[in-house]
């Protein structure tokens, strides 16, 4: 089970990493370069504010999540590994 | 006011040495472009090979712009370097920038966007993109610059009416310098538009005096011109005289008359109304492309030759009209050139170039 | 004290859900109407309100071409004020801003063409006779310079700062200077992606705002020289005093946290018109009731202005008009100064700490000379103008 859970976060770990530079356009940076924890805004990779709402949206499109307003988002996206966390949680709702 | 400097990206590279090479070499085929709409899915087009630019280092700043952004960028940048003064962004200095289209291209992407996932689940990237002063915002945050910020939208006389503009915000102290350009871009949309609304020369040329009937070949670019009072830069020319809708009488001939002839009318028979027996003609439309903006690139052809002066050919000289044309290159006195453009309305306007 | 040769205001013009004219949009204003619901103008799965102009008079109901039709309805009101009716012998340049009449973006015509079988041209063809300045100065005669502005949400006070210097540079005697804006699927859709659309009535610079509304209208401002104005033996209270815009440099969406355009702005302006930040009867902000406009703005204003600075935002009672709501408020501004009160800033309930001031919350007799109306825009564009009111006239 736990192992399930580890294989399940780390695909979408995966998954999560190539579309932020795939659809935020983040040339020179290689998904893998990401870490799970690095802090997403302002210092570590250096999104705004326009990548956060664009994110809400690619969310949607590939994961089918629903974002519901920006607080929330706040703490969703301060991390890949909270934004993975968020989709597992979730989808396993569903 | 004077050109104290120029910045372009056009089909044939970025900056006036493409420009110069270009002039020198005349016309070029232009490329082959997958047009799904066209019947035979291909048009001939003069575009831009971002890719194949060798200082792109500019861009980096400005991820998830488009094309359009990324021309005016790079032909902003341009234009302050070629200028050569340091401290440039530290004066007054305003921007403007005229485009007949602006990012047609990403509207239609989020036209996409709305038909392909619906109202709620567009992209906001892809919306601000396709806002029309994207491109000048870009310019800004890539180049700090603060002044007053304004993109206009003209058809035809997109640039003339930047030009005006620039020079009441000089005259009246707002700015010490404009930076004043052009951009568009091609797109399938409008390639289809122009291709049936116009004809398109199947033998890649534009002959820009043969007025009826005339054939086009899409092109796209931007072309920015650093504009001011003072003797300071990389001085070109002084620009006189900007006419929309009149036109003056000057009485004294000029050395060269360049029309924007480019066959995005179908009748241009109204171009021989400035064109006289005295005053050798030419179009250069025939090395960047068809562009509703295209007066900027010959305006910067003719600041080109009173610097430097010399005279470059007219690059297609199918002449039916018998019209004095321009067939040398060659070193020659410059000291006036008048580039003349009409709208669909048949309204004139002038930019008259004259040596500092 | 006016400059020696002062630009006057001769003719206002103006349409909006407060009001098809300015007249309707002032009681309005003083009842406190507002006038949102849902969408009519297009279907769309998304219930975010807005504020459509209704009952647009037969004459100007232009097919495919709304904010050409309400631009023509303040361009009539305006030259109507003025008492120009024939204007071919004069010297006129027309200078609008629009966002959505500068694109091709009809769903329909789009539709089509990615089927493949594109059988009208028709809204090509209206894209391609639209230009929005073209358009009005051939519909009325104009024969002096013409641009459109497309600056986003600031383009209707930049058009009419354009139309400023082209007076006083002497390129034309009188412009026609504004702003229009329909209601349109696209933006629509946008501004809900920017998550700044509201699903309720939006409140500006209250501390429970949750973003602005989408709204639609035109508003233009007849601008001539003094000495033009009293040849036609016109005279007017109202004046242009001056304009001031900057960039941020900052941000494609975001504004500048120190508003540094904005507040290199409002002091352009102010110099242009020779005045200092005492003399500011109010100012008609931006104010669109998104968290960081509104912030940034309340900010800027508090330390130029102080805090005790009379301020307000009409898009309560009009929604954000984007490129008209620089017109419709210049205009609004215009006659605050002339019939010397302003209304309750629609929306606003509750003070926000993190804002060291607040809007008025109710009629508010003003007595001064000179206000201020400012915009803010997409791309870090910041604007402002100074109008003027000359007492005893």
């Amino acid at each position: 089970m736990e192992n399930n859970k580890d294989q399940e976060l780390a695909k979408i770990r995966k998954d999560l990493k190539e579309m932020l530079v795939r659809d935020l356009s983040l040339e020179d940076i290689n998904p893998a370069d990401i870490k799970d924890d690095e802090v997403l805004f302002g210092e570590g990779l250096g999104l705004d504010s326009l990548d956060a709402v664009e994110i809400v949206v690619l969310l949607q499109r590939n994961f089918g999540m629903e974002v519901k307003n920006m607080d929330q988002g706040k703490e969703v996206f301060y991390s890949i590994d909270t934004i993975a966390n968020f989709i597992y949680e979730n989808r396993k709702k569903a | 006011m004077k050109i104290a400097g120029i910045g372009l990206v056009f089909a044939q590279g970025l900056g006036m040495g493409a420009l110069e090479t270009a002039l020198n070499r005349g016309w070029v085929p232009p490329q082959e472009v997958e047009a799904p709409h066209i019947p035979g899915g291909k048009t001939p087009a003069y575009l831009v090979n971002l890719e194949a630019l060798p200082d792109r280092s500019v861009l980096k700043k400005i991820r998830r712009s488009d094309k359009l952004s990324k021309m005016s960028v790079l032909a902003a940048a341009d234009a302050l370097r070629d200028c050569g003064i340091a401290d440039i962004t530290k004066r007054k200095l305003g921007l403007i920038v005229a485009t007949a289209f602006g990012p047609h291209v990403t509207t239609f992407g989020f036209l996409d966007d709305i038909l392909d996932h619906g109202d709620a689940a567009v992209s906001p990237t892809t919306f601000s993109n396709s806002v029309h002063n994207a491109a000048a915002s870009y310019v800004c945050n890539s180049l700090g610059i603060n002044g007053p910020t304004l993109t206009i939208t003209q058809f035809r006389f997109s640039f003339q009416a930047a030009l005006q503009l620039a020079q009441t915000w000089i005259d009246q102290g707002r700015c010490d310098y404009v930076l004043a350009g052009v951009v568009d871009q091609y797109g399938d949309v409008l390639g289809y538009v122009a291709d049936h609304k116009l004809t398109t020369a199947k033998d890649g040329k534009i002959k820009p005096f043969t007025f009826k009937p005339t054939c086009q070949i899409p092109g796209e670019g931007a072309a920015f011109f650093l504009l001011g009072r003072e003797n300071r830069g990389n001085i070109y020319c002084g620009i006189d005289a900007v006419h929309t809708g009149q036109a003056p009488d000057r009485g004294k001939p000029e050395d060269l008359t360049i029309i924007d002839a480019d066959g995005m009318l179908p009748d241009e028979t109204m171009y021989r109304g400035c064109l006289s027996p005295d005053v050798p003609a030419a179009a250069y439309a025939p090395l960047f492309g068809s562009m509703m903006i295209g007066s900027a690139f010959n305006t910067a052809a003719g600041a080109l030759m009173i610097k430097k002066q010399l005279l470059f050919a007219t690059p297609v000289a199918d002449n039916p009209a018998g019209i004095r044309l321009l067939v040398e290159n060659g070193p020659a006195s410059v000291a006036s050139i008048l580039c003349a453009g009409y709208n669909c309305y048949s309204e004139r306007s002038e930019i008259l170039l004259t040596k500092v | 004290m006016i400059m020696n040769e002062s630009i006057q205001i001769t003719g206002l013009g103006v349409v909006s859900a407060a009001g098809l004219d300015l007249a309707a949009a002032l009681l309005s204003f003083e009842q406190g109407v507002r006038n949102a619901g849902p969408v009519s103008l297009f279907p769309t799965v998304m219930h975010y309100p807005v504020f459509e102009v209704k009952h647009l008079p037969p004459e100007y109901r232009l097919e495919g071409w709304r904010t050409l039709s309400l631009a023509c309805i303040a361009v009539d009101q305006a030259l109507k004020e003025a008492e120009l009716g024939d204007v071919s012998g004069l010297r006129v340049g027309v200078c609008l801003g629009t966002t959505v009449a500068s694109q091709l973006n009809d769903l329909e015509f789009y539709r089509s063409y990615r089927k493949g079988k594109t059988e009208s041209m028709a809204a090509v063809d209206r894209f391609l006779k639209g230009n929005l300045s073209e358009y009005i100065a051939r519909r009325i005669g104009a024969r002096g310079p013409q641009l459109t502005v497309v600056n986003a949400c600031s383009s209707g006070t930049d058009a009419i700062g354009v139309a400023l210097s082209w007076v006083k540079s002497g390129l034309c005697d009188i412009a026609i200077a504004g702003g229009s804006d329909e209601l349109n699927h696209v933006p629509y859709c946008g501004f809900a992606s920017l998550g700044i659309a509201n699903q309720e009535l939006c409140a500006p610079f209250d501390r429970d705002r949750k973003g602005l509304n989408l709204g639609e209208g035109a508003g233009v401002l007849i601008i001539e020289k003094r000495s033009s104005a009293l040849l036609r033996g016109k005279a007017s209270d109202l004046f242009l005093a001056g304009y001031g815009s900057s960039n941020d440099a900052y941000h494609l969406t975001a504004p500048s946290p120190e508003g540094v355009g904005l507040r290199a702005s409002f002091i352009t302006a102010m110099r242009e018109a020779g005045i200092e930040p005492q003399q500011v009867g109010f100012v008609n902000t931006h104010g669109t009731g998104t968290h960081d406009n509104d912030l940034v703005e309340g900010k800027v204003m508090a330390d130029l202005f102080g805090p005790g600075l009379k301020m307000l935002s009409t898009k309560g009672y009009t929604g954000h008009t984007l490129a008209a709501a620089g017109g419709l408020e210049a205009v609004y501004t215009a006659a605050g100064l002339r019939a010397g009160w302003i209304p309750a800033s629609a929306g606003f309930r509750t003070r926000d700490e993190a804002i060291p001031m607040a809007p008025v919350q109710e009629k508010t007799l003003i007595k001064a000379s000179y206000a201020i109306s400012t915009s803010m825009a997409f791309g870090g564009n910041n604007a402002a103008l100074v109008i003027g009111r000359e007492a005893g006239l």
